[in-house]
């Protein structure tokens, strides 16, 4: 383990801990705020977001181009897509919407070189919807690619994996 | 003798009158739930996978028909079987994998085994067991179901013995399945691997509607619609086709014996792409091997339902979903996207992420129909009159231009078609009609008792 200072920057790549793992937190807040511009925005321009299906009762499916996935995009326009599509308030999904509350937690950071960081985190959203006043809890774990440009952390990969996957009725990108 | 049984006035169909209802407690009764599934679910073909789930000796797949567990596998010699999945000592359920491959089934409880054939080959501890003389000679195989047949590598089982073959079953819907098998090269059909199951708090006949439904499209999936629109002007036209000059625009639907029937388009312009035009080479190859007429037919948006469980959507992708209604307010999906053997990689991703785009609760299609659903069965429980949801189409309009009849070779017992905002309701009177009868037919047995 490379040696660590107490505000988190790493001697070896530079990495700042601290301010990669407070961008898995702002996600999930900008989401749970209903922020989605500024969500998006999180993401680079090709960034690859990807919540795979299971194959069986063990394995995730391993390849987006053979085997079905709950979602699989490779730009932030699609994710740009699936906002405006809520955003337009034609989707029944979206009306009323329901509130979300993202819990991550048990977050390991991994330095891939000297722009990237591998993030692995636990989550958890609880969804109210108020027009049932029914209330689900989807759960699993995101895999983060993070890459540093600019000067700021930005997510160049994410994937979603939902442990509980009989899924009630609807899900979509801010309830995961 | 008439019996006054619960069924009175659920279905008001007086063709001569032009009317038809279903009634509000169709969808919300209790009762009403239990009856279908006895006497539907239970007592009919319904589908239970594909052949390709299980293509070697001893691979397996779980299951329900209605409520009840079923183990569908392949024996030793490749024969399909299909039993119910509980062991004949004490219930147990026999195999709690949802897919696998294994010679034996061994229940976990006190260990009796099953071969791959269904036949009980183990009681353990058999001759300590002090079991009455006749124990030999009573079966403790696994409980076949009453019938299994296939058609096209679309294995369907029946738990009573009660139902005509499968092919006499499907009638002239064959040829619908006939137009998606032949999507391939090889003529099968295959599930691209990965799980996709989700509820919805509404009543199974909302799914069936639904997916003979063209009416609802634009308004229920408007912000899908401009989602199009916008892909559209990006100018990616990958997969677009379109029809001559001198077809008539507009939706029809056949209905077929047995409660089946199908919808369909026939639009100038393509909203989306289809996978099996992404591909040209592949394309040419359907077309020599099956000829334009029914090349056109395979490019057409085609909705087909296999009552009772069983639709199949033919569009940008294809879709095979099945449901399993677990009350009367609640039912569970298993939603798969289904795929010609032997297509290209190219058009194998095509068809995923078209089939993602628009199906499954995360697509932006589907997931719009899910919560449709359940404001219909809150809706459903208003003390109110009939609804008016049935009547489209029940007056002749425009006819069926063309030979759309003949071009197939069917013979529908109804069939309607109308512009290109027709959107026709009496496509759903069939599968109504079949309801009515397995729930008269069975009820009248009882009274008969």
């Amino acid at each position: 383990m490379p040696d660590q200072k107490a505000d988190g920057r790493r001697f070896e790549t530079g990495h700042n801990h601290a301010e990669a793992e407070k961008l898995l937190f702002d996600e999930a807040q900008h989401l749970d705020d209903k922020e989605w511009g500024a969500w998006a925005e999180l993401y680079e321009a090709d960034a690859e977001y990807w919540v795979p299906s299971w194959l069986d009762e063990y394995e995730l499916v391993t390849d987006p181009d053979t085997q079905v996935s709950y979602i699989y995009h490779t730009s932030r326009a699609q994710l740009q897509e699936r906002i405006g599509r809520i955003q337009s308030r034609k989707s029944i999904t979206a009306l009323p919407l329901p509130r979300t509350l993202h819990m991550i937690s048990n977050v390991v950071l991994t330095d891939i070189d000297d722009r990237n960081i591998d993030a692995r985190s636990c989550w958890t959203t609880h969804v109210f919807d108020p027009r049932t006043r029914r209330q689900h809890l989807h759960f699993g774990t995101y895999r983060h690619r993070l890459i540093l440009s600019d000067g700021r952390y930005r997510i160049a990969r994410k994937k979603i994996i939902i442990m509980n996957d009989c899924i009630p009725t609807v899900v979509d990108f801010y309830s995961i | 003798m008439n019996v006054h049984t619960p069924l009175d006035g659920l279905i008001d169909d007086r063709p001569s009158d032009k009317a038809f209802h279903v009634s509000r407690s169709a969808f919300t009764d209790p009762d009403i739930f239990d009856l279908e599934m006895k006497h539907i679910f239970e007592a009919t073909w319904s589908f239970v996978g594909l052949e390709t789930q299980i293509p070697r000796p001893h691979d397996y797949i779980t299951t329900f028909i209605g409520r009840q567990p079923v183990l569908l596998m392949r024996d030793g010699e490749g024969n399909i079987g299909c039993f119910l999945n509980t062991c004949r000592h004490r219930a147990t359920m026999v195999c709690p994998f949802k897919r696998g491959r294994q010679k034996f089934h061994v229940c976990r409880y006190h260990g009796w085994a099953y071969d791959s054939a269904g036949r009980n080959i183990s009681v353990t501890d058999k001759d300590d067991g002090q079991y009455p003389a006749d124990f030999d000679n009573a079966d403790r195989n696994l409980f076949p179901v009453a019938r299994l047949e296939s058609y096209r590598g679309l294995i369907f089982a029946s738990l009573s013995a009660d139902v005509p073959s499968l092919s006499d079953y499907l009638g002239d819907a064959r040829a619908f399945i006939d137009l998606v098998a032949d999507q391939s090269p090889v003529g099968q059909l295959e599930f691209v691997p990965g799980d996709i199951t989700y509820t919805f708090d509404a009543n199974w006949k909302l799914q069936f509607e639904n997916g003979l439904d063209y009416y609802h499209f634009n308004s229920t999936h408007s912000s899908y619609v401009d989602i199009l629109a916008q892909r559209t002007k990006s100018g990616d036209a990958t997969g677009f086709t379109s029809e001559r000059a001198d077809e008539v625009e507009g939706q029809g639907s056949f209905n077929f014996s047995n409660g089946h029937a199908v919808n369909w388009s026939i639009k100038r312009q393509m909203r989306y792409g289809r996978a099996l035009a992404s591909d040209p080479d592949g394309l040419a190859e359907v077309k020599a091997r099956v000829g334009d007429t029914r090349l056109k037919w395979m490019l057409r948006q085609r909705n087909l339902t296999i009552f009772p469980n069983l639709q199949i959507i033919d569009i940008s992708s294809a879709q095979l979903r099945t449901w399993r209604p677990l009350s009367a307010d609640k039912t569970e999906m298993t939603s798969h996207c289904l795929a010609p053997v032997g297509e290209s990689p190219a058009a194998r991703r095509f068809r995923i992420r078209a089939y993602e785009d628009f199906f499954n609760p995360s697509g932006l299609a589907t997931s719009d129909d899910n919560v449709m659903y359940e404001f219909c069965q809150t809706g459903y429980a208003a003390q109110a009159g009939d609804t008016l949801g049935h009547l489209r189409g029940l007056d002749p309009g425009i006819g069926l231009p063309g030979d759309h009849v003949s071009e197939l070779g069917i013979s529908p017992v109804d069939y309607a078609f109308g512009k290109p905002g027709f959107g026709g309701e009496t496509n759903f009177h069939s599968g109504y009609r079949e309801w009515r009868r397995l729930l008269q037919h069975a009820t009248g047995e009882a009274a008969d008792a």
